[in-house]
């Protein structure tokens, strides 16, 4: 708690010394008429109800089980060739878009590098208002100046920063009604993810894994930004079971005693441990739990320094959503030093058990090409996939010259969401083959500073690629790959029609057949479209809607699109 | 021999920041090495004018605490308070940044260059045509000397006030760093965002 304080303290007295903090909300240029339309309001039974609202997309997942399953029909397998772009819309930033676009009765929302909001027209595109934060001057991120879309909830629309501060703005207007402080960017706490908000409270993770940060998720209150609870990621006493081996029983090639020694020396790492929330929680209602997936360990690639488990760095989590306590974990990989972590958001469906039984399941897409499928009571594992791209050389330790393994530390499965085909039982994830070298190198923790321990090197000249796999949780099997030239980051969304859409960094946007991965339709963008896509229904027509504005940890050409397409 | 000069400078200059009542008087200061129009001095010297606010402030602070280490510029950071270091890199980062007519590399330095970003991912942070951002530094028409020199030091943990930099620096070949210099210097400026 104490360090909290500091923390808060320090975030305060760093805004207080900034240049400015008001914020600069432009007004569309429009006709004297009155906006075309007028935001509405979310109450929490149409975020709970999301998972059936065809009409709408509300949360950045598509509903709180974060399925990205959307019920809209009308763009279906036998129609989806005639799929056109309605409008497009340009940002003023061309920078990597990673936004979910969240669509509450004809109003979209959506957000650029850089921690920018615009509310839009749905069915039209027409801008109804831009918000631009004013960032401090420091900002300490990993993976580029991201943001990954807002939450929605009564009249306010909730955002958090790269400066790592959370910002209710009023839906109507995109003007500013509260802002807090979450951490200090100084220390390498940063803020891309969207927020999930639910009975109230706004829940956000937070950036900073390659910075050694010490991770959190909290829960903020939706009305005025007062912190609820607050949840460590990493807990005083991380050292856990001195694991050998990793979730699929491979041995990690530990040295258990030089890290005991280490552990006499200089105690519990915790302080400095990372352990950054990427993702959205999914929320359980029925239970009142939520389940995240916490990043990985600083310094990433030396393990030296940091001796024990690392907990509860590359692992599920679950806490009860009313008092953040800890409720359940499972780590994937305990001391990891590939950098191979926990990033894609959990996804709540009903399982088999090992029994064949149906229970409440969460699964997850790892960095390590698995997806992985646990018993959502104990987050105990029931099975891990077939892997989904080459692995190769598992669990190689890292070198001063570079030591060869696959996966590359990109995954896998990056931090791009997958979705869910409930009725067919298979999950869609898109990985990344990228053949690296592992380099180790130790360094003291430098106060906020890039804490890497090492580097991780694409190979020059191999080839790398990309995938979309369709996983049969019930089983672990593949049921259908289709293979991409470069290595896919981005998301999924699967609709009821019977498809799935997602994009590609050369510009292409494809909808695939749920069933068999046959290619029913494709657009090229002209930029990256390394964004989750979304659907909608306006005026009695299904929309999908995505952005492409490229990405910068892998340098694919940069844009800044947002595109809604409809049946011509 | 110049540098001896430099670094006499420096110390003699030292009480002068202590006593500058404005930001422009402490400014001129700088403008004995870093440029009176933004040009260095020296090609070893970088382009401060231009660049970002976070990341000027940022080496202030490393300068005064140890964590980085410059004969003139350690005892100049000393006399100055976080407040200073931020009016004045505030006061740098709204300066044009110059134009140092640095040719475009040639295509075999070029595609080195490029294959080397692919390997380490150096726009992941410096951005896309290296324009930076915030804590990021532009590295877009910087003086090609200074980043050469500037990489190698992190190699050869002279400059120690970036681990993450050290270790991607030590991943990466000297032929391919000589390249990254050249190919970015001659990049040119983009405003940013």
């Amino acid at each position: 708690m104490t360090r909290i304080a500091l923390l808060i303290a320090g975030a305060l007295a760093l805004a207080m010394s900034s240049t400015g903090t008001a914020q600069e909300v432009k007004q569309a240029p429009r006709p004297a008429a009155a906006p075309s339309i007028t935001p509405s309001n979310v109450t929490q039974d149409m975020l709970n109800r999301a998972a059936g609202d065809a009409n709408n997309f509300l949360h950045t997942n598509g509903d709180y089980t974060q399925r990205r399953y959307h019920p809209a029909a009308q763009i279906n397998a036998a129609n989806v060739r005639r799929l056109r772009p309605a409008w497009i819309f340009q940002t003023e930033i061309k920078e990597s878009l990673e936004t979910s676009p969240i669509v509450v009765n004809g109003v979209m929302y959506v957000t650029t590098s850089f921690s920018q909001v615009y509310a839009l027209n749905a069915q039209t595109g027409e801008q109804l208002w831009h918000y631009k934060q004013a960032l401090g001057p420091i900002t300490t991120y990993c993976c580029g100046p991201n943001n990954r879309g807002v939450a929605v909830y009564e009249d306010k629309v909730y955002l958090a920063t790269l400066d790592a501060k959370l910002v209710a703005l009023d839906a109507k207007t995109g003007t500013k009604v509260w802002q807090t402080d979450i951490a200090d960017p100084e220390l390498g706490y940063s803020e891309t993810m969207a927020p999930t908000v639910v009975k109230g409270k706004v829940l956000i993770g937070t950036n900073g894994g390659e910075y050694g940060i010490r991770g959190f998720v909290r829960a903020y209150d939706a009305k005025d930004g007062k912190l609820i609870w607050n949840f460590d990621t990493i807990p005083e006493n991380s050292v856990g079971v001195w694991a050998e081996k990793d979730a699929t029983g491979r041995d990690m090639h530990r040295n258990i005693q030089a890290e005991k020694e280490q552990l006499a020396k200089t105690g519990d790492p915790y302080k400095t441990l990372g352990g950054g929330v990427w993702q959205n929680p999914a929320v359980d209602l029925a239970t009142n739990r939520i389940y995240f997936v916490v990043g990985n360990p600083s310094p990433d690639l030396d393990g030296s320094l940091r001796p024990g488990d690392n907990l509860y760095t590359d692992s599920l989590v679950s806490l009860d959503l009313d008092t953040g306590k800890y409720v359940c974990h499972f780590q994937y990989i305990a001391h990891d030093v590939w950098d191979l972590d926990a990033v894609s958001p959990p996804v709540l469906v009903d399982v088999r058990d090992k029994s064949g039984k149906l229970i409440s399941g969460v699964i997850h897409a790892g960095k390590t090409g698995h997806i992985y499928v646990h018993d959502r009571k104990d987050c105990s594992l029931i099975r891990f996939s077939d892997a989904m791209v080459p692995q190769e050389n598992m669990w190689t330790l890292p070198t001063a010259q570079g030591a060869r393994m696959l996966p590359g530390a990109n995954g896998g499965v990056e931090w791009s969401p997958v979705a869910v085909n409930p009725q067919l039982g298979l999950t869609y994830a898109i990985n990344l083959h990228q053949p690296m070298t592992y380099h180790v190198q130790s360094a003291p923790y430098p106060n906020g500073k890039l804490w890497l321990g090492g580097a991780f090197k694409v190979i020059p000249g191999e080839e790398q690629a990309g995938n979309i796999t369709a996983v049969d949780y019930n089983t672990g099997k593949i049921r259908w790959q289709v293979k991409t030239p470069q290595p896919m980051i981005g998301g999924v969304l699967a609709t009821a029609g019977g498809l799935v859409f997602t994009g590609e960094g050369n510009g292409r946007f494809r909808a695939y057949d749920a069933r068999n991965g046959n290619v029913l339709w494709t657009f090229n963008a002209g930029a990256g479209v390394n964004a989750p896509p979304s659907s909608y229904t306006v005026a009695g027509k299904q929309y999908i809607v995505v952005g492409a504005g490229g990405n910068v940890q892998l340098d694919y050409k940069r844009g800044n699109a947002i595109i809604a397409f409809t049946l011509d | 021999m110049r540098f001896g000069l430099i670094a006499t400078l420096g110390i003699m200059l030292v009480p002068a920041v202590a006593w500058a009542q404005t930001i422009e008087e402490k400014a001129q200061i700088c403008g004995a090495c870093h440029g009176e129009n933004g040009v260095p001095q020296q090609k070893t010297m970088p382009v401060i004018w231009g660049q970002y606010q976070g990341y000027l402030y940022l080496q202030l602070r490393d300068y005064k605490s140890g964590a980085r280490k410059n004969d003139i510029m350690s005892p100049l950071a000393q006399t100055m308070e976080r407040d200073d270091m931020m009016a004045l890199a505030l006061h740098f980062s709204q300066k044009p940044w110059p134009d140092l007519q640095q040719q475009p590399a040639p295509p075999d330095v070029a595609k080195r260059a490029i294959a080397a970003n692919v390997s380490i991912g150096c726009t992941g942070c410096h951005l896309g045509e290296y324009q930076g951002a915030g804590t990021q530094p532009r590295l877009a028409g910087q003086t090609r000397e200074y980043l050469h020199q500037s990489m190698m030091e992190f190699r050869t943990r002279a400059r120690g006030n970036n681990p993450g930099m050290t270790d991607l620096m030590l991943a990466t070949s000297v032929e391919d760093l000589e390249a990254l210099a050249q190919y970015m210097a001659g990049l040119q400026y983009r405003a940013g965002q």
